[in-house]
């Protein structure tokens, strides 16, 4: 039989993959890739798409951000949400924005959804799997509304009210008891508020603000911060502290002010240098 | 794993009776007083069990133990420390003095030594000369008196700062003044307050209610208590030492 | 079924536990001396404590899997490592000195650990390894000599006592317990000190050190080490030593605990920061030359950083 060794066939490699499970079973894990907890959703409504996002980014269990942008661009009427690894979300998202542009630029024509949709599958599984977003897209193009959700190894569901991340499960719960077709945008959005805060409340995932994105045909409104559910408690005393706190070995002041003395050499009658 | 190799090959199986369930706790010792506290929060992995799952336990008048790590175990061991202190105080007919209950803490989680407790312990309250005390155990015994100590998930976040606040470490006193030995008890309780207001913000395993103990020795009035919202006396008798519990909210995301 | 061959099976020491816990009570842990002032140790009359070992089929391998941070640095329950303890004979006695720091993994638990413990007026043991085990194994140590002086009407000598945990670890070799500690005091035949550890080994000696930082610490204590030190000169040693090994080893530091034994029982000299003994020294002690330990304070002037005056010029 042949082994992965010397059997080179075309496409994935898995050379690898021998090692690796040799390496686990000597007790050696694989590293772990920082999974991101979120709560990310998208839901449709009379005339467009409302996107939501909580705002915290973790690193382990400690919080690293407590208000970063979870909602990125992709065009003007294309908005998608990440979850996932922070830096794969960021930069997939950057990278198919910037393709967009080219070919809206190549076409002459406003990019649809589903074009997005496609470079951002095509992609992902290109990536097996390995570059860890789980994406919320929505938009409103030609062809109308569009909502999607894309997992890491690039498969795709077209519903519409979509849930990804740690606190999916929370904002579901939201949705499938709340979402009713032809809601009015005030109805859609207080229900994507109310998802998104079923995750800042419930998974220790995700925490802090509301991000809210609002795309019609023809208008897109980002609502930044849209509910501040969890403001700063003020702190009992103030901690500042006397100067001098500091211990210090040595003290030297310099000065910064150098005096410095030009001495013309080669005379005033020297002819003055050509520097043209 | 490669779906064809499952079958193929021994699995190994192994009994892990622990789980983590997150959240912190933390006591100061003062002159003649003691501060014990825990947040209320219960989670496993991204998900609260739940908001109100005290922590912090009242032993006798002047014990207070503190319980974090894995939940089932701790509930256990506060059931058993209680037991062995009523049996005390049927044999005895008085409470256990605080360092004998620490010792007795010890004994009770070396017993354990070759299938432990997964819990960090921290008791505080008043000792017989009337000092305020806090004990900090590791989860097979080996405890110390302290003036504080934190334990914990945030116990990383919240200890260097109490070594700032109550040890003065990193701090240099103004000249001709020296730090003082021990806080008086208002400012102890305001810091126990930023640690755990802090320790929130940062920490995704800390939050929901904070619960306060303080015990004060015997005799002493209750000066930098009054005032304080939701205070409630948990002593069984007023004329010896004297417990409170503070109950505060925190965060809940 | 399984008790036959319990009885009659090998006597390691998981067996010998098992068999008296089923041969004494039926799943009971506490027995009734736990009603009376016998407390925490219980029934110790009758013997050696008994221990709850988890229903799996290789307990040691549970408790490694669950504690080994070595092993597994993720793992949950996590025991205290990292230490710099020595002891030394001399004329004048034996000296103890030892670090304050409990590290677990990068983390420093504690900066105020108490590693030297008092057995007795007369004996101090030394805590490297486990924590606890040095606690608990060494406070039973306590009972049991005093046990001693009841029974014989003298004191036991150290030879004897560091014998007596030598073969009591020994009995549980292999379960994990975690130990490196040192036995000192006085008795009938002077100053003593006994190196036992877990694995079993009792070494007799006149100078010792253990722990990750013991290294740093023998290269101190070799080069200044003689029999006819004075009290004075030994205390600045081991305080020296220790000072050496805070500095030079990570999982070491904070503060340096000495004690010295002499022959009216242990003495505690002092506890000094590191830190301080770095920039400014030890202080106003017996021995010291009240200068600063650090390097850059001792070779002021003479080193290429900060140059004697006449190389600078």
């Amino acid at each position: 039989m042949a082994t992965a060794s010397t059997y080179a066939p075309v496409g994935f490699d898995f050379s690898n993959q021998v090692r690796n499970q040799f390496l686990q079973e000597k007790g050696l894990p694989l590293p772990k890739a920082t999974s991101t907890g979120t709560t990310i959703v998208g839901c449709l409504f009379k005339d467009g798409i409302v996107l939501g996002a909580d705002t915290r980014a973790t690193e382990g269990p400690i919080v690293a951000d407590k208000n970063c942008e979870k909602i990125h661009y992709l065009t003007d009427s294309i908005r998608c949400c990440g979850a996932g690894t922070a830096a794969d979300t960021e930069f997939t998202t950057a990278l198919i924005s910037s393709n967009m542009a080219l070919h809206e630029l190549s076409t002459g024509r406003k990019p649809r959804v589903v074009t997005a949709m496609t470079m951002l599958k095509q992609m992902l599984f290109r990536y097996q799997g390995q570059v860890g977003a789980a994406l919320v897209l929505g938009g409103v193009d030609a062809t109308g509304p569009h909502l999607f959700t894309i997992a890491p190894h690039g498969s795709t569901d077209k519903l519409p009210y979509v849930t990804m991340g740690s606190g999916s499960l929370a904002a579901m719960a939201v949705f499938e008891s709340g979402w009713k077709a032809g809601m009015t945008r005030e109805e859609a959005l207080s229900l994507v508020t109310d998802a998104i805060c079923a995750g800042i409340f419930n998974d220790l995932g995700s925490g802090s603000n509301v991000d809210a994105c609002v795309i019609t045909a023809g208008h897109t409104d980002m609502l930044r911060n849209f509910v501040r559910p969890n403001e700063r408690v003020a702190k009992e005393q103030r901690y500042l502290f006397r100067r001098g706190t500091t211990a210090w070995k040595k003290e030297s002041v310099r000065d910064l002010i150098v005096s410095e003395e030009v001495r013309p050499i080669g005379g005033a009658g020297a002819e003055a240098m050509d520097t043209s | 794993m490669n779906p064809m190799n499952t079958a193929a090959q021994p699995q190994q199986r192994q009994f892990n009776p622990y789980t983590e369930n997150g959240g912190t706790i933390l006591a100061i010792a003062g002159v003649d007083f003691s501060v014990i506290a825990g947040d209320t929060r219960q989670s496993e992995g991204y998900n609260i069990q739940t908001r109100y799952a005290p922590k912090v336990f009242r032993l006798t008048d002047r014990a207070v133990l503190a319980v974090n790590g894995f939940a089932a175990d701790g509930n256990m061991f506060v059931k058993k420390v209680k037991q062995r202190l009523e049996w005390y105080r049927h044999a005895h007919a008085k409470d256990m003095p605080l360092h004998a209950i620490a010792r007795l803490i010890q004994t009770m989680l070396y017993g354990r030594r070759f299938f432990p407790y997964y819990v960090y312990n921290i008791l505080g309250g008043i000792e017989d000369d009337g000092s305020g005390a806090v004990y900090s155990f590791d989860p097979v015994g080996s405890y110390e008196r302290e003036t504080c100590r934190a334990a914990g998930a945030a116990q990383s976040l919240v200890q260097p700062f109490l070594d700032n606040q109550i040890y003065f470490k990193n701090q240099q006193p103004a000249p001709g003044t020296a730090h003082p030995a021990h806080l008086p008890l208002p400012h102890v309780l305001s810091l126990v307050i930023d640690s755990f207001t802090g320790a929130t913000e940062r920490h995704i395993e800390v939050g929901d209610g904070l619960e306060i103990y303080v015990v004060l020795a015997k005799g002493r009035d209750l000066s930098g208590l009054e005032g304080f919202a939701g205070l409630q006396e948990v002593s069984s008798r007023s004329d010896g030492e004297r417990i409170f519990v503070i109950r505060r909210e925190l965060k809940k995301d | 079924m399984n008790t036959f061959v319990n009885q009659f099976s090998t006597s390691s020491a998981l067996s010998v536990i098992k068999k008296a816990q089923a041969v004494t009570d039926d799943d009971e842990e506490f027995s009734d001396a736990a009603w009376g002032s016998e407390a925490g140790f219980g029934s110790l009359a009758k013997g050696v404590p008994s221990f709850s070992v988890p229903a799996v089929q290789d307990p040691t391998s549970f408790l490694r899997l669950h504690t080994d941070d070595h092993a597994d640095p993720n793992c949950r329950i996590k025991i205290q490592h990292g230490t710099t303890t020595l002891a030394f004979r001399f004329q004048g006695g034996v000296i103890v000195a030892v670090d304050s720091r409990a590290t677990a993994g990068s983390y420093i638990a504690s900066g105020t650990v108490k590693k030297v413990i008092e057995i007795n007026p007369y004996l101090l043991g030394t805590m490297a390894g486990g924590a606890a085990d040095c606690q608990y194994w060494e406070t039973y140590l306590g009972i049991q000599c005093r046990l001693h002086e009841l029974r014989n009407r003298e004191r036991i000598s150290v030879a004897a006592a560091s014998k007596y945990l030598s073969n009591l670890v020994y009995g549980y070799k292999g379960m994990g317990l975690s130990m490196g500690t040192m036995i000192c005091g006085w008795d009938k035949t002077g100053p003593a000190v006994f190196y036992v550890d877990s694995d079993g080994s009792r070494l007799k000696g006149d100078l010792f050190s253990v722990g990750s930082g013991s290294t740093f610490a023998y290269g101190v204590l070799d080069q200044g080490y003689r029999w006819d030190l004075t009290d004075e000169e030994a205390q600045e040693l081991g305080r020296r030593s220790i000072y050496a090994a805070g500095h030079r080893d990570a999982f070491s530091g904070n503060t340096c605990n000495l004690y010295h034994v002499k022959e009216d029982g242990w003495r505690f000299i002092g506890n000094y920061d590191i830190t301080k003994m770095h920039y400014d020294g030890p202080g106003d002690v017996p021995g010291s030359t009240k200068v600063a330990y650090g390097y850059d304070v001792r070779v002021e002037g003479r080193t290429s950083s900060n140059p004697p005056v006449a190389a600078a010029a």
